[in-house]
């Protein structure tokens, strides 16, 4: 189930979802909140794939549905209707405990704000991964965590508390805890959101690096056409239902179908 | 807000036992001096000056657990506050509607525990008549004194709340934007003079207790000192105990453990010093002055057994050493159980402040076992850190206290104390329940939080 090595994400073998070269999907996904009177229909009849290894944007005016979407694929949230899959794993058929235990070893977080468990300094938030495993990181799991720690510029920074760190570090930290399982899938909920736009660059082309760099699959949230310029793929939802899916695009290009969203709406 | 239920329930605790305590008082006044009414103001004095002991004592325990309570309270509040502030309400006026509060929840806990305490007596009372343990007499429950632990309890409420409130002056309009990041709570406020002055206070509390012990053995007047010593070292403990507590509870936080929800449960605990140690030296209190007690009772009977040689003497110090503990651990036990609603509210309050954090932890693969074991280590680690450091100064002051005042007539040099195996065996039972009922309520509730709550910007 573990991913082993970076570039055993691509010519993967396996069969179902993945031989698709998916890292996770739904089909047919319905989401309504609230009881029959007063239903809010979040997600309407969602089919998309995530594909393995690439950096994908997951798009939308507020309200659109992304969140709920995220929150579902990740084992966050339970869909109304339809299936999720990571890899090859059903989610949308676990309980809470089989969700906690693959999320913490098969998904990375990344959230806008309040990352990390302030209690800790930014070694143990990086590590926090592995102590709710009950396990040390293996040798070569902690010279990818070394890697990462070098490659993000935190090696300073070890012994801090996250209130000592600014945003655009603070987000660093939540990318290494992110990236140091090798997750099968990084979910990044519009990790900019909080940051300047100089240091929310520098967090995008993170991202990137870990994208083309390690074949690391990640899915972002984000409603910042800049930050979805740094997508390989952008899906786009409206209402509840995916209405674009684009293959890498200019902010330009991003920001026009989003107000032709926004103007039909 | 289960914050204020906890500061009326203290303030009523208070009250109940002022009121109660002054009661039993002038009833045991009443039965002793039976029918020869000239007598009754003696023994009253003599009682009252007890009775007014174990209350104040009960009080300091109950204002220190009401202003940790409101500066919790606060802490958790700090974006309303923000948000007042932001449109144009004056720090000020914030702190003053916090004590004002505090007053009107000093004020009603006051007068509800006087009232149910009084009807929980009189009770008592017409049961022991009925079944002929004590005289029909003509008992006078209601008397203008009672008034006195009344008011008391209903402005150290208020001064409590005055107190604990000072952190709303350090409020930023900015916090309420959202711009300034989530700052850490940690009172990073240094108080060097306040330092200076615990330091003192020990030094020349330890070095007068030593003096009172060695002048003991010579003259019946090293008590006096002994006093003074105790009086001192234990302000300095309490005033200083942002700088005692926070290194005993790391050291219990490390003997509980290093799995992850130990070790965060340990950082939790260590991360903000000034509010653990407030959480927990209530309990500390409580804890050293019944061990305190019982110790010296103990050394006492154990010096005596040492000195007499009759048998029959013998017995009879150690009946009177008996009852006299007795009573005394069930007057300072109350202030013990304060200390512990407070302790458990500090507990429940920081649960609810850090939901956030909790659904950060379930969204990265915390079981809500995980989260119900980090919630019951952090109690466990609250409770032993406090009854052990309390046991173990308990033991000082006690067998300080045994040697200074009865050195002389024992008059056999130094005997190690005594401690009571009941004493020990009750208070690490205590410990248990406490620790564990004092999470029942708050684990349930960070189970509860769901993992999305994380994910919510704001």
């Amino acid at each position: 189930m573990r991913p082993l090595a970076p570039d055993s994400y691509r010519g993967n073998m396996e069969n179902s979802p993945s031989e698709l070269g998916l890292a996770a999907r739904v089909t047919s996904l319905r989401k309504i909140y609230g009881s029959a009177t007063t239903s809010v229909t979040a997600l309407d009849d969602v089919s998309i794939g995530i594909r393995r290894g690439q950096f994908t944007a997951i798009m939308g005016p507020s309200g659109s549905g992304k969140s709920t979407l995220m929150h579902i694929m990740a084992g966050l949230d339970t869909a109304s209707a339809g299936q999720a899959w990571l890899g090859d794993t059903e989610i949308s058929a676990l309980d809470d405990a089989a969700l906690t235990v693959l999320r913490r070893r098969r998904i990375g977080f990344i959230f806008q704000a309040f990352n990390l468990v302030p209690t800790l300094d930014v070694r143990g938030n990086i590590l926090l991964p592995f102590a709710l495993d009950g396990r040390k990181p293996s040798t070569t799991e902690n010279n990818w965590i070394e890697q990462l720690i070098d490659s993000l510029g935190l090696a300073d920074r070890l012994t801090h508390r996250p209130h000592e760190l600014s945003g655009g570090q603070q987000q660093r930290v939540a990318i290494a805890r992110a990236l140091a399982t090798r997750p099968e899938l990084v979910f990044a909920d519009e990790p900019t959101g909080n940051l300047d736009s100089r240091s929310g660059r520098e967090v995008l082309a993170l991202l990137k690096a870990a994208s083309t760099g390690y074949g690391q699959s990640i899915a972002m949230v984000t409603h910042d056409p800049i930050a979805a310029s740094f997508a390989d793929r952008i899906l786009f939802l409206a209402d509840g239902r995916l209405v674009e899916d684009r293959e890498r695009s200019s902010a330009e290009d991003i920001s026009r179908i989003m107000l032709g969203m926004e103007q039909r709406a | 807000m289960s914050g204020r239920g906890a500061s009326l329930l203290v303030a009523g605790l208070a009250s109940a036992f002022g009121v109660v305590l002054l009661q039993v008082t002038s009833v045991l006044a009443t039965v002793i001096s039976g029918d020869d009414v000239s007598d009754i103001g003696a023994v009253r004095s003599a009682l009252s000056i007890v009775a007014v002991l174990f209350i104040t004592i009960a009080v300091y325990v109950s204002s220190i657990v009401t202003t940790n309570t409101v500066a919790t309270i606060i802490a958790g509040r700090t974006r309303t506050i923000a948000l007042m502030r932001l449109i144009g309400s004056s720090a000020r006026d914030q702190r003053r509607a916090v004590a004002k509060e505090g007053l009107l929840v000093g004020a009603v806990g006051a007068v509800l525990g006087a009232v149910v305490g009084t009807v929980l007596l009189s009770i008592g009372l017409w049961i022991a008549v009925a079944a002929g343990t004590l005289p029909d007499l003509r008992y006078s429950l209601i008397e203008p004194l009672l008034a006195l632990p009344v008011l008391v309890v209903v402005l150290s409420t208020w001064c409590a709340a005055w107190v604990g409130s000072r952190r709303v002056l350090s409020v930023s309009p900015m916090q309420a934007v959202g711009a300034a990041q989530e700052r850490s709570l940690e009172e990073t406020v240094r108080r060097p003079a306040r330092n200076i002055v615990a330091v003192l206070l020990i030094v020349a509390g330890v070095l007068f207790l030593a003096g009172g012990v060695v002048v003991g053995q010579i003259s019946e007047y090293g008590v006096l000192l002994g006093l003074v010593g105790g009086l001192l070292s234990f302000s300095g403990l309490v005033l200083g105990s942002h700088l005692i507590m926070p290194p005993v509870l790391g050291l219990v936080g490390r003997l509980l453990g290093s799995n992850a929800p130990s070790r965060l449960a340990a950082a939790n605990a260590q991360q903000h010093p000034e509010r653990s140690s407030r959480a927990t030296i209530g309990l500390v209190i409580g804890v050293t002055l019944i061990t305190m007690f019982a110790v010296a009772g103990a050394t006492f009977e154990k010096m005596m057994a040492l000195a007499m040689e009759d048998p029959s003497v013998r017995r009879a110090i150690s009946e009177m050493v008996g009852i006299s503990l007795a009573v005394i651990s069930v007057l300072v036990g109350f202030s013990a159980l304060i200390a512990a609603v407070g302790m458990v509210n500090n507990l429940a309050l920081s649960v609810l402040q850090r939901s956030r954090e909790i659904g950060l932890l379930r969204a990265l693969g915390f079981t809500g076992g995980q989260v119900r074991r980090m919630i019951l280590t952090e109690s466990l680690q609250m409770t032993v850190a406090a009854v052990a450091l309390g046991l173990a100064l308990g033991v000082v002051y006690g067998w300080a206290a045994a040697q200074s005042l009865f050195g002389t007539v024992a008059n056999i040099g130094f005997v190690t104390p005594a401690v009571p195996w009941l004493l020990v065996v009750l208070s690490v039972t205590g410990t248990a329940v406490l620790a564990v009922a004092a999470t029942i309520v708050p684990a349930r509730r960070a189970v509860s939080v769901a993992p999305v709550t994380a994910l919510a910007a704001g």
